[in-house]
């Protein structure tokens, strides 16, 4: 309850500890390092402390916390996936974010909203109506609706039928939400480093140190770092973005290609729009913060890139389409544009679990949809890297997949990116 | 929008382009399967300069561009000629005829 | 606050002679042409602007430019218009932003007392026990927070976009730029000039240069009139620049019209934002910069209060001094925060006039008027140490306190080129240190502030860019040696209050003590601190809190500034409305030839990807027996559907069988020449990506088609791979060309028979999968015997200006056999009947051939196709799934939806991609994924539909019409 402020009114000095100390030298050797302080890396931190006792643990971030994908997403939490490896997964993942305030004890704005995935061409109906058969098959809680029912639901949307791809129907997502990103990575951080875990930020890893590489892996030993070298049991990657260069420092090749995904935000407003809106034919995801911004993005960019710029064809693509949707936002004004880093892989499922090299671990491949993964990925790879086996949540997602051509299915249902 | 300088057609905005991902060398008919796995599925994903196939949409034309993957700028352009210089032959399984 | 106008020369922007009436809040005022939102409220003596963000405390002009989101207001359905920039016209009703009942009483204003239960980040502190509990406070917050309103009902307006070019684009109109400009357009450049305001001059136009004060204009009006009499030299005022994209493609803002600028160079000479000073309650109206006190009495004519007190660190604040005294406002005294006296001439000059100068010291606080809305006295301290003063103060009576603290660059265009600035600790200034190629940089933005210094660095950006544009330039104009840089800023101008109020920025109501607190708390990176404060998030995008929190953090944290850095500045520069983004909607559209005839019918139209195509003929209320008719026709007499959006590619050359033979999966080398075949396309992952038919008119040409949404793809996947086998054949995409219809039914000869005179028709002369060029009358056409619908059949493919003529030519011929034309709902029946696919429908994006069950289409007697090696990799798999055709166990079930899920032991196996009830048949068919195991004919498996309930379905193996495909080969 807001009881919980009276401490700060109350107290002649600021009543908050440090929640991430910074420890001044890295130690000679760790059970476990951890690439990548955003999301994943630090949730797998917590749950390695938390569940399993684990914290001889260092995370490792070449920059702040969650200064990479974690913080720069569109915040949409959902678990409307398209195939039962998906639909199974993120339902974990939306189940641990229910719990993470009260985990935490911090608040990170949980919002459910409701998510309507629209669909203006009747292949995507058929789409709908797929993932929303296989997300009830799940007890996920999906249904297939149409404009007279999208007009109950979101009186906001433009349904007219004289714009030129209307709208047809819609994949209603009832446990849809967002969530403030930041609050997310700083939950596990905190919770991570209380229970002894070190985070060390602005800590660069240069190169993976293995032994036995004689045409096969080998086994990883320690990782050098810009700050000095150190042994290690295991290791796991967490980098979206740089996966493919942190991989192959362990020769380690994936089927990723590295993709800015841009996204924006107006200035605040009052309230008006709590649904969260996505359309695939049109480029289009929109919702409305608590602050009271509206946060948008699109598709992905059209060329791979290692960059962060921004640039002036996305916003007006997609505010050419956002107004499609939204007529009446003409005079609304956009206040920050910006860009993340994507591990786009071909069947636009991520890549998790063991790698040909031992002792050595990898979650990537998180697209366009990582953020909402963080729980699951932070609790099953905790899970993994303790008992040494591959949780059956995250088997499908291994890298051998593609060596075999084994692909997931995902890639219907991820027609626009967020 | 960045310019792209196309051989065929000069200095473009970038979004006349298709981007076509790394040129990569097919490996030889009779390759293992883990070669055909790198050249089919894999990435190199190349932070740095990288050479390119593009696609000059209204033109229909393929080019190849060295482009720096982390500066976001494109170093060279020329045709694919350059590089592909020969008509490429797959020989027929030794036990098949020939047509 | 009281205030009044002043005459000339002051308020050099106003039309005197145009009075405007406009609406505040429910009141009506009146200003001059020229005047902006704010300074006409001034002028009336309304300084109250909105309410804050958190606190909801009285805010009022703060910078007069823009530069803070204390000026915000709504207009009508336009959120957060920033009201010390846009101008009043007649009529305009402008309303405050974020007020809960009236401006002068907000109930959410009991929020300020509350403030220290609300520290940094409160929201994250609580609200979520119990469980669950987030979402009804979620609701309050929300209320409370955001700014404008947005109106559901308001209209699109119009906004459109426009290309511009340049060899030098210059952003900034004040001395800098316009000597850039000027330097550049002399060696025959052609310069665009871009100015945010409506005129020419920067701080020429608002600043004090002089103890006369004479200079600023008259340098500001012989730099404009040359500039406007350049032909070289276009000059755009009230334009935005608000962003630098790659390759110098620059946003251009006007009005409703979004400017894209193409230039060879660019000149950044954006000047710089002038910085607040902090003490307790620098936030109340009456606190304003010194340039925000000088725009509103030289631009406006707006005396900014009566008695003023004058906090500075640099020559600018005695400027202002002297221009508050022109103007009539008592000057109570000038408080400069530096020990040592360092201003000449115009320092002289406010002593002159009797003004007591208070060195060392500083405004500590401003004592507030009852309810906040202006300020009483300023408390004047000695400044004893970095942050600190003596307890001891003077109390100066004032209604104004005007700032005058130094400035941070508006580095915003080269954050977003690339460029780097570092913290210079001497000047207390973020400087550029790196620029990237053809980009440079003149005036305040670089740090430079001594006007010869600053003209001749103009000069010199505009020298250089016009070298960088391929101009022939002489020798580089040389740059003064004193730039300026020192006593500009004062290293710390940051005073905190121990009862807080200091604010730090002003959109998000953060405080010293904010920033303090997010640091010991752990978020002590300045990223990390912006995110969790949300300090330099608002509105303004730390314009004014991005220096003084750096340096907060810096200290608290015991590193330098330059060691803690800067958060990045994104695009755009400055808010810009969605619509002028999106401009006018370009959506293109296909239509085919006989486009306007299915309208004429009463087609209902449909999307298909660009293309608009019948979906029927007939009413919507109708649809059922609109389809039937539809299909009956081309089962029992002879029915016509446009198929011109089908892709058309021409492939020629010696090497065109060869070609195909890489591209498809079948054969074509020993295709006979009038004969055609089908074509499935699969790529390197052995997915099934497309199909059509390829027919042979000569041994090195054929004519291939392609679906409907993937003859582009199709096209540039066929050249990109003969650029690496360089085969010696050329492939056109004739999609555009032809336009196509299928004459289809058993009556379809009879038909054709009226209109064809040169093509032999029967079934021996012109069998199954065969193709001809004939006339069709009149008309050149090429007739391809197949059949997607299962019944006799032509694909006909004209030249695309014949289309029409085509259409109704077969219409014509057709009426007396009763011919119907039909649409892809019927034709979606037909093919189902003969059990053909539709890629896209019954395959998804990892679908191979062998789960198709198309190994039918595969040549195994040739060395590559694309796809082949990764296909021999999945028959070795084995399958996990397999398309099959099923009719219903029970006729009397309901039918399956498609997408509807096939289930065994509860476990996702396959689902439907087709059902249509078949009207010939009398049941329901369908296709449907299944397990291996289950694809036997006669084999049961389970459809879970519509509401939970599963039936049961049959294996049966298509076609399920004319299984002996008798009818096609008529």
């Amino acid at each position: 309850m807001v009881f919980a402020l009276l401490k700060y009114g109350l107290s002649r000095h600021y009543p908050a500890r440090h929640q991430f100390p910074r420890p001044r030298e890295l130690k000679p050797s760790y059970d476990l390092v951890i690439i990548g302080g955003g999301g994943h890396g630090l949730a797998t931190a917590y749950y390695l402390a938390r569940d399993w006792g684990i914290t001889n643990v260092a995370v490792l971030d070449k920059g702040y916390l969650a200064g990479g994908n974690t913080g720069r997403n569109t915040a949409i939490i959902r678990s409307n996936y398209l195939t039962p490896e998906g639909v199974q997964f993120y339902d974990e993942s939306i189940r641990l974010y229910k719990d993470l305030s009260n985990d935490f004890d911090l608040n990170i704005l949980y919002s459910e909203r409701g998510h309507l995935t629209l669909a203006h061409t009747d292949a995507a109906i058929r789409t709908m109506r797929w993932r929303a058969e296989v997300n009830k098959h799940f007890g996920v809680d999906s249904e297939l609706v149409f404009p007279a029912e999208i007009a109950k639901l979101c009186p906001q949307l433009n349904l007219s039928d004289k714009v030129r791809y209307p709208v047809l129907g819609a994949l209603y997502h009832v446990p849809g939400a967002i969530a403030r990103h930041d609050a997310v990575a700083w939950g596990y951080g905190a919770g991570a480093a209380t229970r002894g875990v070190e985070i060390h930020q602005r800590t660069e890893v240069t190169g993976i140190l293995r032994e036995g590489v004689n045409g096969t892996g080998g086994r990883v030993t320690g990782v050098v770092t810009d700050r000095g070298t150190i042994k290690c049991g295991k290791v796991i990657q967490a980098v979206a973005g740089a996966s493919s260069l942190v991989a192959a420092m362990v020769g380690l090749k994936l089927p990723i290609r590295t993709i800015p995904l841009q996204a924006c935000v107006s200035q605040p407003l009052k309230p008006f729009l709590d649904k969260i809106i996505v359309s695939g034919s049109l480029h289009v995801y929109i919702s409305q913060s608590s602050r009271g911004e509206l946060v948008m993005g699109g598709s992905t960019d059209p060329y791979s890139l290692y960059g962060t710029r921004s640039t002036l064809d996305f916003k007006e693509g997609l505010m050419m389409h956002m107004l499609e949707l939204f007529p009446y936002l003409a005079e609304v004004k956009l206040l920050r544009q910006w860009a993340g880093m994507t591990d786009m892989t071909p069947d636009f499922a991520p890549i998790m679990g063991e790698t040909p090299v031992e002792n050595y671990y990898i979650d990537a491949g998180w697209g366009t949809w990582g953020f909402k993964a963080t729980p699951v990925c932070g609790k099953r790879n905790a899970e993994m890297l303790a008992t040494g086996k591959v949780p059956e949540l995250i088997a499908p997602f291994s890298h051998r997949r593609f060596l075999e051509f084994k692909q997931l299915g995902e890639k219907g249902a991820a027609s626009v990116g967020h | 929008m960045k310019i792209l300088n196309c051989p065929l057609n000069g200095p473009r905005n970038i979004s006349e382009f298709v981007w076509g991902g790394e040129v990569r060398t097919h490996p030889a008919l009779d390759c293992s399967d883990a070669e055909w796995a790198d050249y089919a599925a894999l990435e190199n994903n190349t932070a740095g300069v990288v050479r390119e196939w593009w696609y000059h949409v209204p033109t229909a034309y393929w080019i190849i561009a060295e482009r720096d993957t982390v500066k976001d700028v494109i170093v060279r352009t020329y045709p694919a000629r350059e590089l592909f210089k020969d008509r490429v032959v797959f020989e027929a399984p030794a036990k098949q005829e020939g047509r | 606050m009281t205030t009044s106008r002043l005459p000339a020369p002051a308020g050099a922007l106003l039309d005197r002679a145009k009075p405007i009436t406009f609406g505040f809040d429910g009141r009506s005022y009146t200003g001059f042409e020229g005047d902006t939102i704010a300074s006409a409220l001034a002028a009336n003596g309304v300084g109250v602007l909105s309410r804050s963000f958190k606190y909801h405390r009285p805010r009022a002009v703060l910078s007069a430019a823009g530069h803070d989101a204390n000026a915000l207001v709504q207009i009508g359905a336009e959120p957060s218009v920033p009201a010390d920039r846009r101008r009043i016209e007649p009529g305009l009703s402008v309303t405050p932003q974020n007020v809960f009942g009236s401006l002068a009483h907000d109930r959410a204003a009991v929020i300020d007392s509350l403030g220290r239960f609300l520290p940094v980040g409160f929201y994250y502190k609580t609200f979520f026990r119990p469980k669950g509990s987030w979402k009804h406070w979620e609701k309050l917050i929300r209320a409370l927070a955001g700014l404008g309103k947005v109106d559901l009902a308001a209209p699109h307006g119009y906004h459109d976009k426009q290309y511009l070019f340049a060899d030098v684009a210059v952003v900034g109109g004040g001395a800098a730029g316009m000597a850039a400009a000027l330097e550049a357009a002399e060696v025959g450049a052609e310069v665009v000039l871009i100015e945010e305001n409506p005129r020419l001059g920067g701080a020429l136009g608002y600043a004090r240069f002089d103890p006369e004060g004479g200079h600023g204009a008259s340098l500001m009006a012989e730099l404009a009139a040359k500039v406007e009499a350049h032909t070289g030299i276009t000059v755009m005022l009230d334009a935005t620049c608000n962003g630098w994209f790659a390759d110098h493609y620059l946003p251009v803002i006007r009005g409703t019209r979004l400017h894209k600028l193409r230039a060879r160079s660019v000149v950044v000479a954006t000047g710089s934002y002038e910085q607040p000073l902090v003490f307790r309650n620098n936030d109340l109206p009456g606190v304003m910069y010194s340039s925000a006190a000088q725009r509103l009495i030289r631009h406006y004519g707006v005396r900014p209060g009566t008695r003023a007190v004058v906090a500075t660190a640099n020559g600018d604040g005695y400027g202002a001094a002297l221009d508050l005294l022109e103007a009539g406002v008592e000057v109570a005294c000038v408080a400069d925060l530096r020990p040592e006296r360092s201003d000449g001439a115009l320092a002289d000059a406010v002593a002159d006039r009797g003004v007591p100068i208070v060195r060392g010291a500083t405004v500590t606080e401003a004592v507030p008027q009852r309810g906040l809305v202006g300020i009483e006295a300023a408390r004047v301290a000695r400044i004893t140490g970095q942050g600190l003063t003596t307890a001891l103060d003077d109390r100066f009576a004032c209604d104004l306190i005007v700032t005058a603290i130094g400035y941070n660059p508006t580095t915003n265009l080269i954050h977003h080129a690339g460029g780097r600035v570092s913290y210079n600790e001497e000047t207390a200034m973020f400087e550029v240190t790196w620029l990237p190629e053809t980009l440079h940089a003149a005036g305040s933005v670089t740090g430079t502030f001594a006007l010869d210094a600053v003209i001749g660095e103009g000069r010199r950006a505009g020298w250089s860019a016009a070298r960088d544009a391929g101009f022939k330039v002489g020798a580089a104009p040389a740059v003064p040696n004193d730039r300026g840089q020192r006593g500009v800023n004062h290293p710390w101008p940051i005073f905190p209050h121990p009862k807080g109020r200091d604010f730090i920025d002003f959109d998000e109501d953060i405080q010293v003590h904010d920033i303090l607190d997010a640091i010991q708390e752990g978020y002590d990176d300045i990223e990390l601190m912006k995110r969790f404060s949300t300090c330099g998030m608002g509105p303004s995008q730390g314009r004014h809190s991005s220096l003084n929190s750096v340096r907060l953090t810096a200290r608290a944290t015991g590193r330098t500034v330059d060691e803690t850095g800067t958060t990045t500045s994104r695009p755009p520069y400055a808010q810009e409305s969605f619509g002028v983004l999106a401009g006018r909607s370009f959506e293109p559209e296909r239509l085919t030839p006989m486009h306007h005839r299915h309208v004429e019918a009463g087609a209902r139209m449909m999307v298909a990807g660009q293309w608009y195509r019948p979906e029927y003929y007939g009413p919507a209320a109708t649809r059922a027996e609109n389809i039937r008719r539809e299909v009956m026709a081309v089962r029992e007499a002879v029915g016509l559907i446009d198929v011109s959006t089908l892709g058309g590619l021409e492939v020629c050359g010696p090497d065109a069988a060869e070609f195909l033979n890489r591209i498809y999966t079948f054969a074509y080398a020993k295709q006979p020449v009038g004969r055609a075949r089908y074509a499935l396309m699969t790529d390197q992952a052995g997915v099934v990506v497309d199909d059509g038919v390829a027919c042979r008119f000569h041994d090195h040409h054929f004519y291939v088609t392609a679906t409907t949404s993937g003859a582009a793809a199709v096209y540039q996947r066929m050249l990109f791979w003969n650029a690496q086998w360089r085969l010696q054949v050329n492939v056109t995409n004739v999609t555009a060309s032809w336009a196509a219809v299928n004459l289809a039914g058993p009556k379809a000869r009879m038909v054709l028979a009226k209109i064809c005179a040169d093509v032999e028709l029967s079934a021996e002369a012109f069998p199954y999968m065969e193709v001809r060029q004939g006339n069709l009358a009149g008309i050149p056409a090429r007739i391809i015997r197949i059949g997607f619908v299962g019944e006799l059949g032509y694909e006909i493919h004209v030249p695309s200006s014949q289309g029409e003529a085509l259409w109704d030519a077969l219409m014509a011929a057709g009426q007396e056999h009763g011919i119907v034309p039909f649409g892809i709902e019927a034709q979606r029946l037909l093919r189902l009947e003969k059990g053909h696919i539709i890629i896209g429908q019954d395959t998804d994006g990892v679908t191979h051939v062998f789960e198709a069950d198309m190994a039918w289409a595969i040549s195994r007697n040739k060395p590559y196709f694309v796809g082949k090696r990764t296909l021999a990799i999945h028959e070795k798999n084995g399958l996990t799934r397999k398309l099959v055709g099923f009719t219903l166990k029970n006729p009397a079930d309901p039918a399956p939806k498609e997408s509807h899920l096939v289930i065994r032991d509860g476990q996702i196996v396959g689902r439907t991609t087709s059902v249509n009830g078949s009207f010939v048949l009398g049941k329901v068919i369908g296709l449907a994924y299944v397990a291996p195991d289950q694809a036997e004919p006669g084999t049961t498996f389970q459809i879970r539909i519509e509401g939970g309930r599963m039936i049961e379905a049959v294996v049966e193996k298509p076609p399920f019409y004319d299984p002996g495909n008798k009818r096609q080969e008529l």
